[in-house]
């Protein structure tokens, strides 16, 4: 028995359809972009087909979106792309390393200042902090759309409208939010950066770039673009000046069958499905005075759950429940800022369904997790 | 017939091109370039480089056949 409550990293299982896409576009497709031959020509159309479906889910031009290897990678394109000409740069303190280690080597390389605002469980509160650290020089804000450690769904809206009032590039990390709540670029996002590969049901390596086309991204990798070859000088237009070298072509249509299987769902339905899995987990888990739930009321939460067990070390927990089957991540997940803010010291455990998992695991689970306490 | 050949920036903008126009019911076809990578847009009528313009989408015209 292997149940998997660690979708958050990577969505598993897949859905067929999304299995079915891949399966099919290794068998059809070649390089996109390049040549002119019928293997090209059918891929080409094929990218620009996915690069349709993600424009049409986030309110995007085609033109305006990249593909890329992760969203680490879409978010040092973003960070560094934007910030290459220095700046004062914020970030929320509850990004995830995929943000805070490039904005943090920007800042250490003295070519960017940097600023930390720090998150509340209160939405006022948080969005205050980054009004109080608006500069005149404040070229660019990162902020995720949800904490991949609590799941805490930030004011990213109200932080879109500061940005946009005070003529700030707003860059948005949407790993743990894009599939699960209905994310558009009219949000008031200049940046979008996402995982294909989670909420998004498409294959590990691949991610996302979206572009609302107001801020230039200067490219920090050259190469082949398949266009303007005789140049030396890196094209400027998206999306072909940020997907240097050949795209990954199969990758890329699974994150197009993706989203075709969670539009075909319902991201309202697919919410209210993995929320009331979080929600009975929760109930269960409050049943144990030893167990602390990283959760406010206050705040509102993606379907993420962290939580730990008194006097015993996350990675305890998460290697016990892997001897039983389950499937949760321990530790820091990447996010040493956010775990910084909760004073989680030694981590959490998180918990995270997907549109495949099952409330009666979560309670199983629940109980597995009360046995580890009165050990 | 005038073809007018408009040299695209990408192979996106080519389609993209390609689908405003195809949407109007106004022929074109994408071609590789003779020389160098890239893409060019073979469209048969002024009014379809007029609709390019409009739709914001970059070209540079190339020339023009007479077929």
């Amino acid at each position: 028995m292997v149940i998997n409550f660690d979708n958050s990293a990577t969505t598993f299982p897949k859905p067929a359809y999304v299995k079915k896409a891949a399966a099919s576009a290794m068998e059809k497709y070649g390089s996109s972009g390049r040549g002119g031959h019928y293997i090209a020509a059918e891929t080409s159309k094929a990218v620009y087909s996915a690069r349709e479906t993600v424009a049409d889910f986030f309110g995007a031009e085609p033109e305006n979106v990249v593909f890329t290897l992760n969203c680490t990678h879409a978010l040092n394109m973003a960070i560094q792309g934007i910030m290459n000409d220095g700046g004062h740069l914020i970030i929320s303190g509850m990004e995830h390393n995929s943000s805070a280690r490039p904005a943090a080597k920007l800042a250490n390389d003295k070519k960017i200042s940097l600023s930390v605002a720090p998150v509340y469980p209160e939405d006022k509160r948080t969005v205050d902090s980054f009004r109080h650290l608006i500069r005149s020089d404040t070229k660019a804000v990162v902020c995720t759309i949800a904490s991949n450690v609590t799941g805490q769904i930030m004011p990213y809206q109200e932080i879109a409208e500061l940005c946009r009032k005070n003529n700030i590039c707003f860059i948005a990390d949407g790993a743990q939010a894009c599939g699960i709540i209905n994310v558009k670029m009219s949000d008031g996002i200049n940046i979008l950066c996402t995982a294909g590969h989670k909420g998004l049901y498409g294959i590990t390596g691949t991610g996302v770039l979206v572009s609302d086309g107001k801020y230039k991204i200067k490219p920090i990798i050259q190469g082949g673009t398949g266009n303007i070859s005789q140049s030396l000088i890196q094209p400027d237009l998206l999306p072909e000046s940020l997907e240097s070298g050949t795209v990954g072509v199969i990758g890329i249509m699974s994150v197009k069958a993706g989203i075709e299987f969670v539009k075909n769902i319902g991201i309202d339905r697919i919410f209210a499905h993995e929320d009331r899995i979080c929600r009975r987990f929760i109930s269960e888990l409050r049943k144990n005075k030893n167990v602390t739930v990283y959760r406010s009321p206050s705040a509102e939460y993606v379907p993420i759950v962290s939580f730990n067990i008194k006097g015993i070390k996350s990675e305890t927990v998460a290697q016990i429940l892997a001897n039983q089957g389950y499937c949760l991540r321990a530790g820091f997940h990447c996010s040493a800022l956010a775990h910084s803010q909760l004073g989680t010291d030694t981590g959490t455990v998180r918990f995270s369904p997907s549109v495949f998992s099952r409330e009666a695991d979560s309670v199983r689970l629940a109980n597995a997790i009360s046995r580890i306490e009165k050990k | 017939m005038i073809e007018y050949i408009a040299e695209m920036p990408s192979y996106t903008y080519a389609v993209k091109a390609e689908k405003v126009l195809k949407a109007r019911g106004i022929r074109c076809e994408i071609k590789r370039r003779d020389e160098g990578c890239g893409y060019n847009l073979h469209v048969y009528n002024k009014t379809a480089l007029a609709i390019l313009n409009k739709s914001g989408i970059p070209y540079k015209l190339k020339g023009t056949e007479v077929q």
